[in-house]
């Protein structure tokens, strides 16, 4: 025997005013990181502090990058029913930063190349091109 | 101060339709309780590991502590993803290792079937970093592991049929062990002709969603002279790291940086050197078949990118050189997230004392090796057990 539970929604406000540019850049088609002015760390997520206390600056993520691992989701969890192929999910090295994006046909080792775009849901992201 | 383990349960693991989550607890703390032969009011703190994410109760930890009778005493709630149990095991290790506490138990317990699946695969996906990964790209908890497989696969020549192999030794020993969520032997066929949940990883590479309890009873030496109690299994050392919550700031994909900075402290500490000869027992944390691949590299029992070989060798399997995963796996046992680690003790514990009936390994050295690990990597708990 069972007992429904109440339903319970949650929806986040997630604060991104650190992180603005970044979101910002996504529409306009760039796909920024930061990096310390004063110890050269780079980050990507980005952040808007260095650990070390010294300022960032951003910095546009382009040319290509390396693919270095991947995987289809088959099994699509709640949230994206929307989605209703397999989706890939791809990480790829450029330069001293990887990059999570969505791409199609890859495979370790190619060589991509950065876009961004909304998805059904109106949400940006980042989508590799094999070049 | 030397901390032992006096006591050990372990619920049976699997759909639990039965039972809350705090009944669920009981049956793990009953069994722990009359197997070091003490009573409840000998426990002087309890800590509950639970990640419970897809629990009604959002805050369980007082729950489970009055059913099983603990009110007053604790509890102390602990969370580490997957690794919440030796996260648990670690808190009560430490409570007696500073003398505040005499005896802990530590508790670990998970109901995970309550929530249907895809709810289930977008919480496990959240285990990552939420907005930088699930909320853009729908990342799953299958899937952080698939992009290790896709990896370590492309590195090293890793196979399906070698990651085929991982499961059908967990479902072996987990036929064997009546408190598996799965009871069946199957084949490499099985697992290859199974529907891809995540690319590389198929169905039978994933560990099912469980539920179930375990609990530990520590105490400190002297007081486990005071008690009168001769058979105990020593927590002869402990190791703990982290690693990155963003997947993209990780070094690399073909192992867990966390397990083998882990390892090297409990190692060190230990005096480890070489853990095949030195163990008799291994438990790794096998949550999809690729990590225990890993695993087998990450914690030194072959060299990196022989892991795949490892499993083809037979060397993990009861009789092998270095049995791993002999009561299942998290893979074929179950993996109620942090009823895992707490039940890798339990699992330990009958091993060194001789009482794992048709599983029980040969006893050598009477050490034993606990890899818990939660998240991708994201925590990472090594223990070495010795009686
Ligand atoms: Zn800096």
């Amino acid at each position: 025997m069972f007992i429904e539970s109440r339903e319970l929604l949650m929806k986040h406000k997630i604060p991104v005013a650190k992180t603005e540019k970044y979101w910002k850049g996504l529409e306009e088609g760039k796909v920024y990181k930061t990096v310390c002015k004063n110890c050269g760390e780079e980050y990507y997520p980005p952040r808007a502090e260095c650990l070390c206390g010294g300022e960032v600056e951003w910095a546009e993520i382009d040319g290509e990058g390396v693919v270095e691992a991947f995987t289809t989701v088959h099994r699509i969890p709640a949230g994206f029913e929307w989605h209703e192929n397999p989706y890939t999910i791809t990480i790829a090295r450029f330069g001293n930063v990887r990059v999570m994006g969505w791409a199609e046909n890859v495979k370790v080792g190619d060589k991509v190349r950065l876009k961004t775009g909304k998805d059904e849901t109106g949400v940006w992201k980042v989508y590799f091109e094999v070049v | 101060m030397r901390v032992g383990v006096i006591g050990v349960g372990c619920s049976k693991f699997g759909r639990r339709d039965d039972v809350t989550i705090q009944e669920l607890s009981y049956e793990a703390v009953k069994e722990a309780l009359d197997d070091a032969g003490i009573s409840r009011d000998d426990v002087d703190v309890s800590v509950v590991g639970s990640v419970n994410s897809r629990g009604y109760e959002l805050m369980p930890a007082v729950l489970v502590n009055e059913y099983c009778g603990f009110t007053g005493k604790g509890p102390i709630r602990v969370e580490a993803a997957c690794a919440s149990g030796a996260a648990a095991v670690y808190t009560a290790f430490t409570s007696i290792a500073s003398g505040v506490a005499d005896v802990a138990i530590a508790i670990g317990v998970e109901k995970m079937t309550e929530v249907d699946t895809a709810t289930s695969l977008a919480i496990g996906g959240r285990a990552g970093n939420y907005l930088w990964e699930f909320h853009q790209y729908g990342t799953t908890f299958p899937a952080y592991y698939a992009i290790h497989a896709s990896a370590h696969m492309a590195k090293y020549g890793t196979t399906e049929e070698q990651l085929a192999k991982v499961a059908v030794k967990a479902h072996r020993n987990a036929a064997k062990n009546p408190k598996a969520h799965f009871q069946k032997e199957i084949s490499v066929e099985d697992v290859l002709n199974s529907r891809y949940i995540t690319y590389p990883l198929k169905l039978y590479d994933c560990s099912p969603i469980s539920d179930g309890s375990s609990a530990a009873i520590l105490a400190s030496e002297e007081k486990i002279k005071e008690m009168g109690i001769d058979d105990v299994v020593w927590i002869e050392s402990v190791g703990y790291a982290s690693d990155t919550s963003n997947m993209t700031r990780r070094e690399s994909f073909v192992g867990l940086k966390a397990t083998v900075l882990a390892k090297e402290m409990a190692y060190r500490r230990a005096g480890i050197e070489d853990p095949v000869k030195e163990f008799d027992i291994a438990t790794v944390h096998d949550c999809f078949t690729i990590a225990e691949i890993m695993a087998y590299e990450d914690l030194g029992f072959c060299r990196k990118g022989e892991g795949g070989r490892l499993i083809e060798s037979g060397e993990t399997d009861l009789g092998g050189k270095i049995p791993v995963n002999t009561f299942g796996g998290l893979k074929a046992k179950g993996h109620p997230l942090a009823a895992t680690g707490v039940a890798m003790v339990y699992e330990i514990v009958k091993q060194l004392r001789g009482e794992a009936g048709e599983l029980q390994v040969d006893l050598k050295n009477y050490k034993g090796l606990l890899h818990n690990v939660g998240g991708t990597g994201h925590f990472a708990y090594v223990m070495v057990l010795r009686r």
